[in-house]
């Protein structure tokens, strides 16, 4: 497939939360979400997960409007790990298998495997997620949303709640996950390193308007707008 | 009935001691006393107004006297339980129907299997047993609902965003809802007559009944409100879960 290929295209996209928003996303990109508290980021996610609906605008997914793609495929198509990790009651094994077992695919689902992307020993999987520290939850988040085999990966600052050694085996590993299995990743981070060290384009949101976009490598470098340079500052 | 009458006077003095817990209340400044006394004179005002209600009721012909009392009992009750959920979409008319309908089918079976005969001394206080019970169910099931629906919004979206279902993302919900919905009733159940003979056994046997006949009576009532109570439950959380999503399988926030 061309690399250049728009996975997802978001057309004038307007909520009570965010406006006129428009970008589009490649094939094996990683781009990275900056912007202040209450800016939007995490809202814009949700739309691209179709757990919140547009009030104008259009979102396409490989050409095809998200409104007629079916949600629940659309979902896990296009994966998402929260802020939070919200994970259900009982094992890391459980929460992992959720989603292939909704379709009834949880022999293809390789749980030792997922640990092990995560980084979390194989013990693990009989543990309950009560006792788990919150890093050791997002990994398992993380995990949950691997094991639906996304193309599009959507994280919510996902490694704010872990230190620097297992933030850096998650950044290795999406990193590895874009090379080997083409997905997509769109992370929203408040560091400002890891947007940029991360990301190959970047979205700079601010009070619901994408003020900045472009090749991170660029705009980190010569900010646009007076906006983005304020808050590469700060 | 061979049981003694209780004379006004008599009546007069358990009023009276309703003071008891007032005094206590004012000295240790626990600021119930306004509350006690207003639903004491409510209570008591409320009764009386009842027994003239039942009396007149009683000398209607029958279809007349269950028909009304059963249709403003049905409809108070609907109006109380359903204010539990006043967030949810239909809350009242699906709970209006769920309760009618269970009364219907409750009656039905009693009338069908002789338990009790046509007539509304028989029917308008077991209805009435019947259907206070349910409004109870419901409201606790509606309160639990909503509980737990902004209790678990990150759940119910981490379900959603891995594909599933609304169904499939409010399972836990519903079980937990309906745990708590029916645990007052099964706990009822297992300890009846063993911590509090039931109110009505109670009544028969004051009013000169057999115990033995008695408890036949309560094993009806016990069971038919232990199976209206878990009906009525079941059907207003299965009727109402789906009210908090939109048919593109999105969370409403109801709460808000
Ligand atoms: N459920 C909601 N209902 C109403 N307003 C909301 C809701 N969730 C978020 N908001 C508001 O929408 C705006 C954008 O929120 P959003 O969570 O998208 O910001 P964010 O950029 O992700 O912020 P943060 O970096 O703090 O996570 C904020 O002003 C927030 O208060
Ligand atoms: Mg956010």
């Amino acid at each position: 497939m061309d690399k250049n290929q728009s996975i997802i295209t978001c057309k004038d996209v307007s909520t009570d939360r965010l406006k006129d928003i428009s970008f589009e996303l490649r094939r094996k990109q990683i781009t990275t979400i900056v912007g202040p508290s209450g800016a939007g980021k995490s809202s814009l996610l949700f739309l691209l997960n179709r757990l919140e609906e547009p009030t104008s605008g259009e979102i396409y997914y490989l050409g095809r409007n998200i409104k007629d793609i079916p949600v629940t495929q659309l979902r896990c198509e296009i994966g998402m790990v929260f802020q939070s990790a919200y994970l259900f009651d009982g094992t890391a094994e459980e929460n992992i298998q959720y989603g292939p077992k909704l379709r009834g695919e949880v022999e293809d689902c390789d749980v030792n495997r997922l640990l092990d992307l995560v980084d979390l020993p194989q013990s693990f999987k009989s543990r309950y997620v009560t006792s788990l520290s919150g890093g050791e939850q997002q990994r398992v988040a993380i995990a949950r949303t691997f094991a639906n085999k996304p193309s599009v990966l959507l994280l919510d600052e996902a490694t704010s709640a872990l230190d620097i050694k297992t933030t850096e085996h998650i950044e290795e590993l999406l990193i590895r996950l874009r090379d080997e299995k083409e997905i997509s990743v769109l992370m929203v981070t408040h560091n400002l390193k890891q947007a940029e060290r991360m990301g190959e384009q970047t979205l700079y949101i601010e009070e619901g308007r994408l003020l900045e976009s472009g090749l991170t490598s660029e705009i980190f470098e010569h900010p646009e707008t007076n906006h983005f340079e304020q808050f590469l500052k700060e | 009935m061979e049981g003694n009458e209780i004379s006004n006077l008599s009546l007069l003095f358990i009023i009276v001691f309703v003071f008891i817990p007032v005094s206590l209340s004012y000295w240790f400044s626990l600021d119930l006393s306004k509350t006690i006394i207003w639903s004491s004179i409510r209570g008591v005002a409320q009764l009386f107004i009842i027994g003239y209600v039942l009396t007149f009721l009683f000398d209607l012909p029958s279809w007349q006297g269950i028909g009304l009392w059963v249709t403003v009992m049905v409809i108070v009750a609907a109006i109380n339980a359903s204010r539990k959920g006043r967030n949810i979409p239909y809350v009242f008319p699906v709970v209006l129907m769920v309760i009618s309908l269970t009364e219907v089918f409750i009656l039905s079976l009693w009338l069908l299997f002789g338990y009790i005969p046509f007539s509304a001394e028989k029917v308008i206080p077991i209805s009435g047993m019947v259907i206070g019970n349910s409004m109870i169910a419901i409201g606790l099931a509606l309160e639990r609902l909503q509980h737990q629906f902004s209790e678990e919004k990150g759940r119910i979206l981490a379900a959603l965003s891995l594909g599933a279902t609304p169904n499939q993302a409010s399972l836990q919900i519903i079980r937990k809802t309906l745990k708590a919905a029916l645990i007052p009733n099964i706990d009822g159940l297992k300890t009846i007559g063993l911590v509090q003979l039931p109110g009505m056994m109670t009544g028969l046997i004051l009013g000169g009944v057999s115990p033995l006949d008695a408890v036949r009576y309560q094993i009806v009532i016990s069971l038919s409100i232990f199976v209206s109570v878990a009906v009525c439950a079941m059907m207003v959380t299965l009727l109402l879960y789906r009210f908090y999503f939109n048919d593109k399988m999105q969370l409403i926030d109801l709460n808000s």
